[in-house]
């Protein structure tokens, strides 16, 4: 039963790979689960009608706060900022609380990594034993998602006060290029602190019961960059723009790795020259577009200009 | 309800969004979206042959209305943000094929092709609503609006290829 509703969870996460705005949550298995090995990521508004959501229910009553808050209609927000009024108590959910556990490990993380002492750290400084830690995975995979969604959250709400600035006429719109510039390199820019132990970070997140919410964390902040920076293409364009969006973002990241220039100076550069190729290539297509409709009517000119002089000279 | 206009994002998208379901929306306007334009091209493929025969007025004024169906999803899409389906290009050639293919069998071909496409495509936008209706009727109430109104054009359609199809 635990594996049926681990596969239907990584199920559920592989279909929303390319789903808009994928608010992620960790939904983390408390120790009678701990053979479950996925995280099972959910979206808050979600869960509340899908019939999958209910199974696991089921089978463990014994845990109702763990399901109750997505019960609530709540925005696409999840509840890192602290809405646990669902309970008329001042009982704080097992998920909120792993929140907080997580939030506070991240202060100890350039020192231990991503790891389990980090988290048993992190718990203790919020006054919990360190056997906290054994709620989690021993390989810090949902420290590191948490701190992805987390991010991902941070970057949101920058580019939502940008755009609500220029709404208001206090700053100039910038042109598209520069927009992706400054949101990858805000985005990257969090990685600072933890860069010593980053890589660690995305070998783990490249595991494959990781995959799905890794995915799911970064289509949902390309597609939301995107949606900032104004994109409003309905065609296959949709797809063709997030694609080299992530193109850029991740060998950017990588690229970030392995500089040591100060302020990172090289990584914005190859940033600034990824997204100029990415601009030239649109122009290109067009232009070879053009080309080949112009190569075309000159065609079809040729076979009717042919076509014309054979009939003339068929009716003389 | 934002129109999504070019330079301005409409900063109610948030608003809009909140305690929507957001499965079932998503679908529903993919869905819609993938709908239209494939309708839209099964009509181009219709015109291209028989553009300049007796029908092709008609075909032309139905095609016309599926392109504002079409426009009104793409507006949907935007303020809605949700993604087209990734099948597109597929159903781009499919149904001009199909539109093509159904009017070089005649008039009669072309007009039974409209009529089985509206008559799937009307029982469709039906069973959206009455899944909108199940869901929360006021919160949807725009939505529900536009889809009755299009599946109101769309049997019109269906009702004009029938005709046609006794009489050519």
């Amino acid at each position: 039963a635990a594996a049926a509703a681990a596969a239907g969870g990584l199920r559920r996460a592989g279909w929303r790979l390319w789903r808009g705005r994928a608010v992620v949550r960790c939904q983390l298995s408390p120790p009678r689960r701990a053979l479950q090995a996925s995280a099972v990521l959910r979206r808050v508004a979600d869960e509340q009608k899908e019939p999958l959501a209910s199974s696991p229910q089921q089978q463990f009553d014994s845990h109702p706060t763990d399901h109750q808050p997505e019960q609530e209609p709540q925005g696409p927000r999840p509840s890192y900022t602290g809405q646990g009024g669902q309970e008329s108590e001042d009982y704080e959910s097992e998920e909120q609380l792993q929140h907080r556990i997580l939030t506070a490990a991240l202060e100890f993380v350039p020192e231990h990594g991503w790891t389990a002492e980090a988290i048993a750290e992190g718990a203790k400084t919020l006054g919990l034993s360190v056997a906290a830690a054994g709620m989690f995975h021993s390989d810090g995979s949902e420290l590191i998602l948490h701190f992805v969604s987390q991010c991902n959250t941070k970057l949101s709400e920058l580019l939502e006060q940008e755009q609500k600035q220029v709404q208001l006429g206090e700053a100039e719109k910038k042109p598209t290029d520069q927009f992706l510039r400054d949101a990858v390199e805000a985005r990257l820019r969090m990685l600072i602190p933890y860069i010593e132990k980053w890589p660690q970070a995305l070998s783990i997140l490249l595991l494959p019961h990781n995959i799905p919410s890794s995915l799911n964390l970064l289509t949902s902040m390309i597609d939301d960059i995107w949606h900032y920076a104004g994109d409003q293409s309905t065609d296959f364009n949709w797809y063709t723009r997030r694609a080299v969006l992530t193109g850029i973002y991740n060998t950017t990241e990588l690229v970030m790795m392995q500089d040591s220039s100060p302020d990172f100076e090289e990584t914005w550069r190859f940033l600034e020259n990824r997204v100029a190729d990415a601009m030239n290539m649109g122009n290109t297509a067009n232009q070879v577009q053009s080309t080949g409709e112009a190569v075309v009517q000159g065609l079809m000119g040729a076979a009717v200009t042919v076509s014309n002089a054979e009939t003339s000279r068929a009716v003389r | 309800v934002p129109a999504g206009g070019a330079s301005l994002r409409p900063c109610s998208t948030r608003v809009t969004l909140e305690g929507v379901n957001r499965p079932v929306i998503d679908r529903i306007i993919r869905v819609d979206h993938a709908g239209e334009y494939g309708a839209n091209r099964i009509y181009a493929g219709q015109m291209a042959v028989l553009g300049r025969s007796s029908v092709g007025p008609l075909i032309q004024q139905m095609w016309d209305q599926e392109k504002d169906h079409l426009k009104k999803f793409n507006e949907l899409m935007v303020v809605y943000r949700v993604r087209p389906t990734v099948l597109l290009p597929f159903w781009n050639v499919a149904g001009f094929v199909l539109g093509a293919g159904s009017a070089l069998l005649g008039k009669k071909g072309a007009m039974a092709c409209t009529v089985a496409v509206e008559e799937s495509i009307s029982d469709h936008y039906n069973s959206q609503i009455r899944t909108l209706m199940e869901e929360d009727p006021e919160k949807y109430k725009e939505l529900l609006q536009i889809i009755k109104q299009f599946r109101d054009d769309e049997r019109e359609h269906h009702d004009i290829g029938l005709e046609h199809d006794a009489e050519a």
